[in-house]
């Protein structure tokens, strides 16, 4: 019975530390997302939400704790229970599985809308070149950029970029996908195309874990809904009881200034959070 | 000044200024291949993480700056040989010699460039699970090469004139052959005037090439 419980988790955290010199950015995090949810997590700049995304693909190394995506260990746990890295192989089998959209995009800036999308299939995972064009072709199809496949980055729009950041994740037909704050760095005119692609993908049952200060989003998408501070998953619960009904007080204050647009900006991106409507 | 030129002395001898040409050209190419690739290496061991690597490329290029060419071309061929063994001919020691040197030159212009490259880019290219090699060479590199074209051919274009320095070691390059000649026919005048424009015309000749080619690699982008 707990093998077939753990089966339908995607990602089991348990006591995931993570410290940048003196600074301790995640304290004995714990969390589990199950197949297909989709889990927004919120929070002050610096209160640890994005170095806990990119501990799950390793982009950080954890100093302790363990972390499991769909069934497997990304790493070691010595037996003082610090975390040590798989060889470089073994996690670049990992990166693999689990797809990654940056907040500046990182498109290749020398290859093309569809060259960014096959790189990786073509020299990651070795797929003859015409198979991966038609992959890639796919992909931007979903994104709704199949028009854009000659382009270069240069000539892309921010919200353009990102649709394709996600195309090029995607391709590599990821288990989950990890976003960290992919609107922040959108004009906000922008903001509703890519929230809608994410959207969709939502409702073709991705796993993901969304990193945002879009509450509107979070409110429309989220399966569930965790508020981060100072390095602890203070709170957790369905957007209903996130948004109507927090527990913490502090939670009720992080919400309180980032849904009055005439508060002073708290958010990672230096400017409020907005809701913006997807259509 | 009432100097009489007299060019036929390089016409006459033509054959034996090609030769030079040649000498030099030779030279100079395998030189700055051993520079590029070398060059590589030691620009990687610099930004690594490694810190013995980073120790050892750091000094590796403040040795080869700081020193003169013209002392490394005949440490290599007069004093390599009594410390180590290693006796080598005077051609391959001055390819050595600029070779080093022109590797540690190299290696500041592979740094800058990866450097100048956004660390956005690597995180990318690993998060779809390339491995540092294969990011470097699919993503960071060809970025980087665009940036390091100008300075790369400054590099080009100062060790095609070193090579000038390996005629005090009797390789029979360009200046070389110039000098025997303006021993033999009197004329250093014209030999030199005429040597000076060849390396003239070889220089610029490198600086148009990478022109062309930034204009074509900025017309993809």
């Amino acid at each position: 019975m707990m093998h077939a419980e753990s089966q339908q988790n995607m990602v089991e955290i348990r006591t995931l530390r993570k410290s940048f010199g003196s600074n301790v950015v995640l304290r004995d995090v714990d969390l589990t997302v199950k197949k297909g949810e989709v889990v927004v997590v919120i929070g002050a700049s610096g209160s640890g939400k994005s170095t806990l995304l990119r501990c799950i693909n390793l982009m950080e190394v954890p100093d302790s704790g363990r972390i499991v995506v769909g069934g497997e260990p990304i790493g070691q746990q010595n037996k003082d229970g610090s975390f040590r890295m798989f060889p470089e192989k073994i996690v670049n089998r990992k990166r693999t599985q689990i797809g990654m959209v940056f907040q500046h995009f990182n498109l290749f800036n020398h290859l093309t809308a569809l060259e960014n999308v096959t790189v990786g299939p073509i020299s990651v995972k070795k797929m003859a070149p015409a198979e991966a064009r038609e992959l890639g072709m796919q992909m931007l199809t979903k994104v709704g950029l199949a028009d854009k496949a000659d382009a270069y980055p240069s000539r892309l729009s921010g919200g353009q970029k990102q649709r394709v950041a996600i195309a090029r994740a995607l391709a590599m037909q990821p288990m989950l996908m990890l976003f960290d704050e992919p609107t922040s760095a959108l004009d906000p005119e922008l903001v509703g195309d890519v929230l809608q692609t994410m959207k969709q993908l939502a409702d073709e049952g991705m796993t993901m874990i969304v990193v945002t200060h879009e509450m509107g989003f979070a409110r429309e998408v989220a399966d569930r809904v965790l508020f981060f501070d100072a390095g602890v998953m203070l709170e957790e619960g369905t957007p209903e009881e996130i948004f109507t009904n927090p527990r913490e007080e502090r939670t009720r204050e992080f919400l309180r200034r980032v849904l009055s647009p005439s508060a002073p900006g708290t958010t990672g991106s230096g400017r409020p959070a907005t809701v913006t409507a997807i259509r | 000044m009432n100097y009489e030129f007299n060019w036929t002395v390089v016409s006459e001898n033509w054959d034996y200024l090609i030769m030079g040409i040649v000498q030099t050209l030779k030279v100079t190419a395998i030189s700055l291949s051993i520079a590029i690739v070398l060059g590589l290496a030691i620009g990687l061991m610099r930004i690594s993480k490694q810190p013995v690597f980073k120790k050892f490329a750091g000094a590796y290029v403040e040795v080869f700056r700081n020193t003169p060419a013209l002392v490394q071309l005949i440490w290599v061929y007069y004093c390599l040989p009594v410390l180590t063994g290693i006796n080598l001919s005077p051609t391959a020691s001055c390819i050595a010699a600029l070779g080093v040197n022109g590797a540690a030159y190299v290696a500041e212009i592979f740094r800058a460039g990866i450097q100048a490259v956004p660390s956005g880019q690597a995180e990318a290219a690993r998060s779809v699970g390339m491995s540092y090699a294969m990011s470097m060479r699919k993503i960071i590199l060809p970025q980087a090469f665009r940036h390091m074209i100008p300075p790369f051919v400054n590099e080009a274009v100062s060790l095609l004139k070193y090579s000038s320095l390996v005629s005090v070691l009797g390789v029979a390059d360009l200046t070389y052959q110039a000098q025997t000649l303006s021993t033999t026919t009197f004329r250093p005048i014209e030999i030199f005037t005429f040597i000076g424009f060849v390396y003239f015309i070889l220089c610029w000749l490198i600086s148009w090439a990478a022109q062309v080619l930034e204009r074509r690699l900025r017309a993809s982008a």
